[in-house]
């Protein structure tokens, strides 16, 4: 009997593609037919489009302006999560307010691409320009200009989160101390390497296929049914190879419905490609927060009150999630420490700039950033070391399950076993060279909402779709598994973990299963797609339970062909036995007989096939420490990361190569927003940006080697115990480094920080000290 | 439209093509010859993910019209392996879990097996040649590991 695969370093199944160019991404797509599409941009950030004038174009060519484009259009695009006291619902795909630059505006469709953007130069928009507002200072003044001047303030929703105002008053009072922090976090761009992309088809019959690089075909479809008033069963959408995600690729954006719309005009294929430019310019921006963050603490290092009152640039319009990710920061805010109270206050604020969305995190790493950057703060003013502090006021394994004062329920765990493990292998780490520079250590410890669910809480926190994934799992007749899953993976490894799961579940080799995602007409319904670290934790505890499902099933007609009981019956091998003994037949005889429904037992179905749904009872909470140390150069403020650990429990590992994998290019991207990435506009409102030149991420040069250490605590309420692990490296990073770099520089005064910390900042706030 | 014709070596078979003198050779790579392995990431030169092997050296195919690669001999992922044996960075870059999405790869590869060829050591391919792509998915720690795998298996390289 082979041993069992999960927990196994099993290499990936679908590597083969990107290492000989056999993959198939959307622009790889080609057609008969097929003609190409450019976008018409708004070139002002604030602005009325008084006139849309398509030129004089050459043959071939179609334009397609607001006027034409609404022709098409029977409803808005969603906002799926309302908070508080939050009006849009939804956002329009064609509006004359110009809000931001490169707000699309119409499309162009031509025989080639690069004609397609000749044919824009002849486009002509009249705009009346207004005043624009892109800072959120400036937008919350009180004479600014107003972006949805009906609203009476640029203020899009403010909520609250945890205890009321007269208990934090109250437990403040009674601390003896008392520290506060403003923090701002940078915007930054989740640039996923491939940008977006769509191949929009007209089918006969009025139908449509889509091919686009998302995260989520099923909620694409929803989307694109609503804006062009067509049944979902008229609409099918794929997503072919997908080249990152981040949470960038989570919903359907307006310049995509354009493409959808001009198929549908011009009755032929019709693609477009994002170039960089318009990526930088037009794909969901993230972050862009305030937070004012008091702490409450005692003298002995005993963490009392927190208090946060956070703002987040929402750019011009609500992204698909709304404020979904500052709500889920403040929730999550307390983080691993027992607090006698926790106060949040929220605020979305729109300015003339692209919208902020979902990514990477979706809040939790802005979350760990405010927690832990305060309480090194504290522990800084205090005398106390940083990991001590940390312990003394970790919630204890057996006080699990624990509720925060935001009400989420933390699962199981062990956090001060993973920060002590994080600050020995820190320690022992290499000896820092002799070279002149600053250096300094930095902590993060975190707790992690992943898995989120169930259904009934998304509906009572505002949020607008389910919380379960499915699964369809099937045997052919030739014993053959397919699995189908609503998670769409883009670089996860879903396509090897999901069939490590089934491979267990029903005894069979990897190499026969093959898992079937990304198309909403041979998958399940899923709202989510890949995202929110939730694929394997939700949607691999679905395809658990079909699983065993379908085992059960083998095993009752296995044992009617077998004479025996199926209580008896074990499935290994590519067999189903009867136990001790080698009486048995393989799966494809069991799976032959059930497909020709030939002599099955009482009451059995014919075929082989399974289904399920899981509804999460409750989120996952994966956890972990991070540690790293910097070296500072004060001369030129330059960082290097030289030696970085992870200790952490994401539950069950099914695969720990692939695990490792997330949490180094999850690292990557929390060290990027510490360190490098920013995304800028001048004053009015024209991004400075626009170029991966402008935009740096990190190279291979600035990224150190990772030292990770697993503890596998299963989740007690997922099938299969997993807990996810897609955020978990950016959550811990982010705040680590910039703790590392303040740990380093302890002369300066970070009690006000900006992020990223470029070279420029820590050499200004070096050379400013004193 | 002032088109002209441009004879490529691409993966060892001639290749004619007629072309504007504007267009890039990663999309006459992609869209005329069909040979999308090569990916697209920024068309500004930054992020390597179209790099080919122009007359032995890797080169960005953003960064080079067509009509420039004029006579040359080019190399794409397509024709990396030869008679079904994949390259030591191909298999290192499988075995180390050096990709995720993928995107990215084809580039890296590519300037991995131009290095690898040239006899580069191990560390200029891990600090230097590397360094010249960007990758979003893996933080880079398994490529570095997929460039110590190739070069060791083909002792320290050739
Ligand atoms: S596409 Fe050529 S360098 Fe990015
Ligand atoms: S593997 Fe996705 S960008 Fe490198």
């Amino acid at each position: 009997m082979r041993p069992p695969l999960v927990g196994q370093r099993v290499p990936r199944v679908n590597d083969h593609g990107p290492l000989h160019g056999t993959g198939r991404y959307v622009d790889d797509i080609e057609l008969p037919d097929m003609v190409h599409a450019a976008i018409v941009r708004s070139p002002v950030a604030h602005g009325q489009l008084t006139s849309f004038d398509a030129g004089v174009q050459g043959a071939g060519v179609t334009v397609l302006g607001p006027d034409q484009l609404r022709s098409h259009i029977r409803g808005d695009l969603p906002v799926l999560w309302t908070l508080g006291d939050q009006q849009q619902h939804a956002t329009p795909v064609v509006d004359e307010h110009l809000r931001y630059v490169g707000q699309p505006v119409g499309v162009v469709i031509a025989d080639s691409c690069y004609l397609a953007e000749d044919a824009i130069e002849a486009v002509e928009l009249g705009i009346d320009e207004l005043d624009p507002v892109v800072g959120l200072a400036e937008a919350t003044a009180a004479d600014s200009p107003l972006l949805y001047p009906e609203l009476g303030s640029n203020v899009l929703a403010t909520f609250e989160a945890g205890d009321t105002e007269a208990h934090t008053d109250a437990v403040f009072a009674g601390a003896d101390r008392v520290f506060h922090t403003t923090l701002r976090i940078g915007r930054v761009h989740g640039l996923a390497i491939e940008a977006r992309g769509i191949v929009a088809v007209p089918e006969p019959r009025g139908k449509l296929t889509i091919y686009t690089s998302t995260q989520t075909p099923h909620a694409v479809r929803d989307s694109v049914c609503e804006v062009l008033g067509l049944a979902q069963s008229a609409v099918r959408v794929i997503a072919p190879d997908v080249g990152g995600g981040f949470g960038l690729k989570d919903h359907i954006y307006e310049d995509e419905v354009m493409v959808a719309i001009a198929a549908l005009e011009r009755g032929r294929p019709v693609k477009w490609i994002e170039d960089r430019f318009e990526s930088l310019l037009a794909t969901t921006h993230a972050r862009d927060e305030m937070h004012e963050v008091d702490v409450a603490v005692d003298d002995d290092g005993t963490l009392k009150g927190l208090r946060v009152r956070a703002r987040r640039n929402v750019g011009a319009r609500l992204a698909v999630f709304g404020g979904g990710p500052l709500f889920t920061a403040l929730g999550v805010a307390p983080g691993p420490y027992r607090w006698e109270a926790v106060q949040c206050v929220g605020q979305l604020v729109a300015t003339n700039t692209m919208s902020t969305g979902a990514y990477r995190g979706f809040g939790q790493t802005q979350a760990a950033f405010i927690r832990e950057r305060a309480v090194d703060l504290v522990a800084a003013e205090l005398g106390h070391d940083p990991v001590e502090l940390r312990a003394r006021n970790m919630i204890a394994p057996d006080e699990l399950p624990y509720q925060m004062r935001t009400m989420i329920q933390f699962d199981n765990g062990d956090y001060e076993a993973a920060l002590r493990r994080a600050s020995a292998l820190i320690s022992e780490g290499p000896p820092p060279p002799d070279d002149g520079r600053a250096r300094g250590v930095g902590y993060c410890s975190y707790v992690q909402m992943a898995g989120i669910g169930p259904s009934t809480l998304n509906e009572l926190i505002g949020l607008s779709i389910g919380g379960f994934e499915s699964a369809t799992v099937r045997v052919e007749p030739d014993g053959s598994v397919r699995v189908a899953t609503g998670v769409s993976p883009h670089g996860q490894g879903l396509e090897t973990t999901i069939p490590q799961l089934v491979a267990d579940e029903l005894g069979v080799d990897l190499e026969t299963i093959e898992l079937i995602h990304g198309d909403t007409d041979t998958t399940p319904y899923s709202a989510y797609g890949t995202a929110a670290s939730r694929s394997l934790a939700v949607g691999g505890g679905a395809t658990v339970v079909a699983t065993q499902r379908l085992a059960d099933k083998i095993k009752t007609v296995a044992a009617e062909m077998l004479e025996a009981s199926a209580a008896d019956i074990e499935l290994s091998d590519d067999r189903a036995k009867v136990v001790g003994t080698d009486v048995g037949v393989t799966i494809g005889e069991v799976a032959r007989r059930a497909w020709q429904g030939f002599r099955l037992p009482e009451g059995t179905e014919p075929g082989l096939v399974a289904s399920y749904s899981y509804d999460p009872l409750s989120a996952t909470f994966s956890y972990a420490t991070h540690a790293c140390r910097v070296a500072v150069d004060t001369g030129t403020g330059e960082v290097r990361v030289e030696d970085y650990v992870v200790v952490h429990d994401c539950g069950k590992i099914v695969n720990p190569t692939i695990v490792e994998g997330q949490i180094h290019g999850g690292v990557a991207q929390g060290l990027g927003a510490a360190l490098m990435e920013e995304v800028f506009y001048d004053d009015q409102g024209q991004p400075l940006s626009s170029t991966m030149l402008d935009y740096h991420v990190p190279a291979s040069a600035s990224m150190p080697d990772i030292r990770i250490e697993h503890m596998e605590i299963p989740s007690p309420f997922t099938p299969g115990g997993m807990k996810g692990m897609g955020e978990g490296g950016t959550n811990g990073a982010y705040a680590a480094v910039v703790n590392a770099v303040c740990a380093a520089l302890p002369g300066v005064d970070w009690t006000e920080l900006t992020t990223p910390l470029s070279p420029s900042r820590i050499w200004e706030a070096f050379h400013g000290q004193s | 439209m002032n088109e002209r014709a441009v004879r490529l070596t691409v993966n060892g078979t001639d290749r004619d093509v007629i072309v504007e003198p504007r267009v890039l050779l990663s999309d006459t790579l992609r869209h005329q010859l069909g040979l999308t392995g090569t990916h697209v990431g920024c068309e500004q030169g930054a992020c390597g993910a179209c790099t080919v092997i122009i007359d032995g050296r890797a080169q960005r195919s953003c960064l080079v019209l067509t009509v420039q690669a004029s006579d040359t001999s080019i190399e794409t992922i397509e024709g990396v392996a030869s008679d079904g044996v994949d390259h030591v960075v191909q298999v290192a870059m499988h075995e180390q879990h050096g990709l995720q999405c993928g995107f990215c790869t084809p580039g890296i590869v590519m300037s991995l097996v131009a290095a690898h060829r040239a006899g580069i050591d191990g560390a200029t391919a891990k600090h230097e040649v590397l360094d010249g792509h960007l990758c979003r998915c893996t933080g880079y720690v398994n490529i570095r590991a997929a460039i110590d795998a190739a070069w060791e298996a083909a002792g320290g390289g050739r």
